[in-house]
C-alpha cells in the first residue's frame, strides 16, 4: 500500500508544501489528485464539492495542473508549440498562432514569467524550461498547481526567481500545492505545511512554529544524522597538488582560473560554491575527462596532467560523480557489471585481457556488505535500486582498489538520511586510513561538517579559505555569491 | 540573494535566432549557383549542363526520389524510422504496373498509393503495436518487397500482352502540360549561348515546358506536406510525436494514432514515388527503384528532416542523373561543377570553424579539379554511379547542424513515462 489515510487541507490562494522523505508516497497522492491514479478509499475535494479524477483530462478540467518534475516538453518545438500541444486554438484548418502568441504573452506577462513564445526550448535554460511548463497549465486554465520536486533541478538563483513567480500566482488568487524534500525551501515559500511518512500523513504545521531540524525529524521519524568530524588525520604529506590549472570553454571563456591547491594525506578539503562557477570543469580536469588550457597535476608527486581518465583511476583517483545516473552507473545493468566499470583493467575485476567475472561479482558481495548496499541480490539491475543504495555501491566500488585520492561531488544529493549517515560515515574511514578527499557539495552543514579545510569556488577562482570550525553557514552563503569579505574578489 | 556579477543564473538577453534565413538569402545562392553553373559551361562548352531538356529530364528523375524523401520525413518527424521506404516504393511500382496497363495511369497510380500504404501500415504495427525495433521491420519490408513482386509479376505478367517474366505491359503516361507561349521564347533565348542569361531561359524552360502532371501533383503534396505538418494542429501533434511522445502523452494527445497516421502516410508516399517511377518509364520493372527510397532517405537527412531540404537533396540527384543520361561530357564537366561546389563548401564550413569537414571538402574539391584538368572524359564505369557519389558527396560534406527528431528510433509505450 504507497498511501494510507491521507488527509491534506489546501486553502485557496495559499501555497501548501508536502514534504517527506524519497518513497514516503508524496507522488502516489500527487498522481491521485492529478488522475493518473485512483484512490480505493476516500474523497477529494475541491471548493467544497467532491470529484472523481480518473484522467489528467478530468483534472484538468476541473483546473488542476501539474508542473512534472521531469520536464514534459519537446525540445525541438518552440515554446508556443509547446503550450498549445493538444489545446491548440484553431482558425480555418491550422493552427490560431496569433492568437496563441497574444494568449502566451498575456499570462507571461501578468505572472511576471517571462516566456517567450519564439524560441526554440531547446535554446532555454532550466529555470525557463520550468516557467514554459507552468504557463503551460495556466494556458489550460488552471487554478490549482501541483509542482512536483520543482527546485530539484534548479541552481539558487533560479529557486528565488521561482519562488517569485508563486508568490505572484498566489497573490493572483491560485493556489499551489508544492511538493519537496528541500527543508529550508519550504519554509521560505510555504503558508502551511504538510509532512507525509511512510504512505500518511504525520503532521500538518505552518513554518512560523518549526525550524527545519524540526521538520526533517518528523519526515524521519528520529533524529538527525550530524555531519562531523572526529579528531585531525591530516598529515604533511602531500598527495594531490594543483598548480595553475586552467580550462577555458568553446568560446574561450576560463571556466577555471589558475587555480592551485594541495590536499595532505588525511586530509579533507571541502569546496563551496554556488553551482556553475567551475565545480563540475574542476572535477573533469582532475578525473582528465576536459582537457586544461594550462597547468599541473600531481599525484603523490608524480605528475598525472597528461595522463588519460584511466590512468589516472589506475593511479589511485576514485570518483563519486555528480549525476550518478549520468556517469555513475549502468542503469540496465547488474550490480557486478557496475562494480567492472572503471576498474575493467584491474583485479579482481580483470585477468590479464579477459574479464573475471567470478573475481568480480565475489567483490561486490563485499560491498554490498561492508556498505550496507540493501538489495536482493547482485544480479539485479542497478536501476531497481533506491539512490541512496546506488550512491553507496558507487562509494564501495570508488573505495576498493586501495585509493590514494577520493574526489566525492554532491556525495549525498538526494538520498535517505540513512544512507547520508552511511555515506559520511565512508568518508571519515576514508580520511582516516588517510586518504586525500575532495568533497565538492552545496549542502553547506555537510562541507563545514565534514571537511578538514574550505576554500570558496567563484567564477573558477579559488578566492577564499575558512576553518571549518569557525565559519557558519551565512558566512560561507555571502562569500559564495562574492559578496563576503572572505577574500578577494573583483 | 543578489549576485553581484555572478555570472550564472538566468540572463535576459534573448540569444539571436538561428532557426529561419530569410528567403532572399536561398534566392541569392540560387543565383549564385545558376551563375557558377553556366560559368563551367561557358568554359568546357558542355551545352547540356544547363540545357531544357537537360533540366525536364532532372525533374523526371528527382521526382520519385523527391517523394520518397518525404515519405521518410512525414514517418520519422512522427518518431519510426523507415528504412522500409525501398520496399514500399517496390510495392508502388507493382501496383501501377498491375493496374496501370489495364485500367490507365491514373487507376495506377492510386492503386501504387494503396499498396505504399499497406506496406506503411505493416511497419506501423510492427514497430508501433508490437515494439519491433524500426530497422528490423523496415528491412524486412524491403527484402520481401522485390520478392513478392517478382513472384506476382510472373503470375500475372507472363501471359499480357508486351509483358514479361519481369515487366509488365505498357503503361500510357499521363498528359504533360506546359505554360503556353513562353516554351517558344525561352527557346529561343536559350539557342542564343548567351552568358547567364541563356541558362536561365533554359532552366526556366525545363521547368515550365512538357511537365508531367505527376510532378504537379508531387509539388502540390510538398506544399501540402510543409502546412499540415506546421501549421495545423494535427502536425504539431504528430510532430510532438517524435520529439517527446510522453509530453504528447501527458496533454492527451493519442500518440500511437499519430503514429499510425504518419507511417500509413510514409507508405503511401512512397508508393506514390515508386508508381510515378513506374509510369514515367511506361511499365513495372523488377529491380526498378535501384535504391531510390535509400537516396530519398539520404537527401531527408542531410536536408534535416524539412520539406525543402528534401526538394534540394532530391534535385541534386535528379540533376545528376540527368547529366549521366545525357553523356560522358556532360558528366566530364560534371567533374569541374562538383570540385567547383565542394571548394565553395569548404569555404562555408570554414567559416564555422568545422576545419575536418572544411579540409576534406577541400581535398576532394582540388582532386576532383585535377581529375577535370588531366582528362578528356570520364571512364564509363563511373559515369552511372556519378549521380549517387555526388550527391552523397556534396549533402554529406554541406550538412551543418542537422537536428534529428529526439524520440527517432525508440519504442513508445503507453502510460511508461516515468
Amino acid at each position: 500500500m504507497a498511501n494510507s489515510d491521507v488527509n491534506v487541507a489546501v486553502r485557496t490562494g495559499t501555497v501548501h508544501a508536502l514534504v517527506g522523505e524519497n518513497g514516503a508516497g508524496k507522488s502516489t497522492l500527487m498522481k491521485i489528485l492529478y488522475g493518473m491514479q485512483r484512490p480505493d478509499e476516500g474523497t477529494i475535494s475541491i471548493d467544497g464539492s467532491p470529484t472523481d479524477l480518473t484522467t489528467p483530462a478530468d483534472a484538468i478540467a476541473v483546473g488542476i495542473g501539474m508542473v512534472h518534475q521531469h520536464f514534459m516538453l519537446a525540445d525541438n518545438l518552440t515554446v508556443l508549440e509547446n503550450v498549445v500541444l493538444g489545446d491548440e486554438p484553431r482558425s480555418g484548418g491550422g493552427i490560431d498562432f496569433k492568437a496563441a502568441r497574444t494568449k502566451i504573452k498575456d499570462i507571461s506577462a501578468r505572472y511576471g514569467l517571462g516566456v517567450e513564445p519564439d524560441r526554440l526550448v531547446d535554446e532555454l535554460g532550466v529555470g525557463e524550461r520550468q516557467r514554459v511548463e507552468i504557463l503551460k497549465v495556466l494556458f489550460r486554465g488552471a487554478r490549482i498547481l501541483i509542482l512536483d520536486e520543482p527546485t530539484a533541478v534548479l541552481v539558487p538563483q533560479e529557486v528565488d526567481e521561482l519562488f517569485g513567480n508563486l508568490r505572484e500566482l498566489k497573490s493572483e488568487g491560485l493556489t499551489i500545492l508544492f511538493i519537496s524534500h528541500k527543508l529550508d525551501e519550504v519554509l521560505s515559500v510555504a503558508d502551511d505545511i504538510t509532512v507525509m511518512r511512510r504512505g500518511t500523513t504525520v503532521a500538518s504545521v505552518s513554518p512560523g512554529e518549526v525550524t527545519a531540524r524540526q521538520l526533517a525529524e518528523l519526515m524521519v521519524g528520529s533524529a538527525l544524522p550530524v555531519p562531523e568530524l572526529r579528531e585531525s588525520t591530516v598529515t604533511e604529506t602531500p598527495v594531490l597538488e594543483v598548480e595553475g590549472l586552467t580550462v577555458t570553454s568553446p568560446d574561450g571563456r576560463a571556466v577555471l582560473d589558475a587555480m592551485s591547491f594541495t590536499i595532505h594525506a588525511g586530509e579533507v578539503l571541502g569546496i563551496a560554491g554556488v553551482e556553475g562557477n567551475g565545480q563540475a570543469e574542476l572535477v573533469e580536469a582532475l578525473m582528465g575527462i576536459r582537457p586544461l588550457q594550462s597547468g599541473r597535476i600531481m599525484l603523490q608527486d608524480k605528475d598525472i596532467t597528461k595522463l588519460s581518465t584511466r590512468k589516472r583511476r589506475d593511479a589511485g583517483v576514485g570518483y563519486v560523480p555528480e549525476d550518478r545516473h549520468r556517469q555513475g552507473v549502468l542503469l540496465e545493468a547488474t550490480l557486478w557489471e557496475n562494480r567492472i566499470l572503471g576498474h575493467q583493467t584491474r583485479a579482481p575485476s580483470a585477468r590479464g585481457l579477459l574479464l573475471n567475472r567470478a573475481g568480480a561479482r565475489a567483490d561486490t558481495e563485499r560491498i554490498v556488505e561492508e556498505y550496507d548496499v540493501r538489495t536482493p541480490s547482485i544480479d539485479v539491475a542497478a536501476a531497481s535500486l533506491s539512490g541512496g543504495n546506488q550512491q553507496k555501491l558507487i562509494v564501495g566500488r570508488e573505495m576498493s582498489g586501495d585509493p590514494v585520492l577520493l574526489i566525492a561531488s554532491h556525495p549525498t544529493r538526494g538520498v535517505d538520511v540513512g544512507a547520508q549517515a552511511a555515506i559520511w560515515e565512508q568518508i571519515r574511514k576514508a580520511r582516516a586510513e588517510h586518504l586525500a578527499v575532495l568533497l565538492i557539495s552545496a549542502d553547506l552543514d555537510e562541507l563545514i561538517g565534514m571537511s578538514d579545510s574550505l576554500a570558496v569556488i567563484l567564477r573558477g577562482k579559488l578566492v577564499a579559505s575558512y576553518d571549518p570550525t569557525a565559519v557558519t553557514p551565512e558566512e560561507l552563503g555571502s562569500a559564495m555569491t562574492g559578496a563576503g569579505d572572505g577574500g578577494p574578489h573583483d | 540573494m543578489t549576485a553581484s556579477g555572478l555570472a550564472v543564473g538566468v540572463q535576459d538577453t534573448v540569444a539571436p535566432s538561428r532557426r529561419r534565413r530569410s528567403p532572399m538569402i536561398y534566392f541569392a545562392l540560387a543565383v549564385a549557383a545558376l551563375v557558377v553553373v553556366s560559368l563551367v559551361r561557358v568554359l568546357t562548352g558542355a551545352g547540356n549542363l544547363t540545357s531544357s531538356g537537360t533540366v525536364a529530364a532532372a525533374l523526371t528523375a528527382a521526382v520519385p526520389i523527391a517523394l520518397a524523401g518525404l515519405a521518410g520525413l512525414w514517418s520519422e518527424r512522427a518518431g519510426v524510422i523507415n528504412i522500409g521506404l525501398e520496399g514500399m516504393m517496390v510495392l508502388g511500382t507493382f501496383g501501377a504496373g498491375l493496374f496501370g496497363y489495364q485500367y490507365g495511369p491514373w487507376v495506377g497510380i492510386v492503386a501504387g498509393v494503396a499498396l505504399g500504404a499497406v506496406g506503411g501500415l505493416i511497419h506501423a504495427v510492427a514497430t508501433v503495436t508490437f515494439g519491433v525495433d524500426h530497422i528490423i521491420s523496415g528491412v524486412a519490408i524491403t527484402l520481401a518487397a522485390p520478392g513478392l513482386t517478382l513472384f506476382l509479376a510472373k503470375l500475372y505478367f507472363t501471359d499480357a500482352p508486351g509483358g514479361g517474366q519481369k515487366q509488365s505491359p505498357p503503361i500510357e503516361d499521363v498528359p504533360h502540360v506546359s505554360i503556353p507561349g513562353l516554351s517558344t521564347l525561352l527557346g529561343d533565348i536559350e539557342q542564343l549561348q548567351w552568358f547567364f542569361v541563356s541558362d536561365l531561359a533554359g532552366l526556366l524552360r525545363g521547368l515550365t515546358t512538357d511537365v508531367s502532371l505527376l510532378t504537379v501533383v508531387a509539388l502540390v503534396l510538398f506544399v501540402a506536406t510543409a502546412y499540415a505538418l506546421w501549421r495545423t494542429a494535427f502536425g504539431l501533434r504528430l510532430r510532438s510525436c517524435g520529439e517527446a511522445p510522453f509530453a504528447a502523452e501527458s496533454l492527451g494527445v493519442n500518440v500511437y494514432k499519430y503514429k499510425y497516421a504518419a507511417i500509413t502516410m510514409s507508405g503511401a508516399l512512397a508508393g506514390l514515388g515508386g508508381a510515378i517511377l513506374a509510369v514515367a518509364s511506361s511499365q513495372f520493372r523488377d529491380g526498378q527503384t535501384g535504391g531510390r527510397g535509400y537516396i530519398g532517405l539520404a537527401s531527408m537527412i542531410f536536408g534535416n528532416w524539412r520539406p525543402g531540404g528534401v526538394a534540394a537533396g532530391a534535385g541534386l540527384f535528379g540533376y545528376t542523373d540527368a547529366m549521366q543520361l545525357r553523356g560522358e561530357g556532360a558528366v566530364h564537366a560534371l567533374l569541374l561543377l562538383l570540385g567547383i561546389a565542394l571548394l565553395v563548401l569548404a569555404v562555408v564550413q570554414l567559416r564555422g570553424k568545422r576545419y575536418a569537414v572544411a579540409s576534406v571538402a577541400t581535398v576532394i574539391g582540388v582532386l576532383f579539379i585535377v581529375w577535370f584538368a588531366l582528362s578528356d572524359q570520364v571512364p564509363p564505369e563511373l559515369v552511372s554511379a556519378a549521380p549517387y557519389v555526388v550527391t552523397l558527396l556534396v549533402l554529406s560534406l554541406a550538412a551543418q547542424r542537422l537536428r534529428v527528431p529526439k524520440w527517432i528510433g525508440r519504442t513508445y509505450r503507453r502510460g511508461e513515462g516515468g
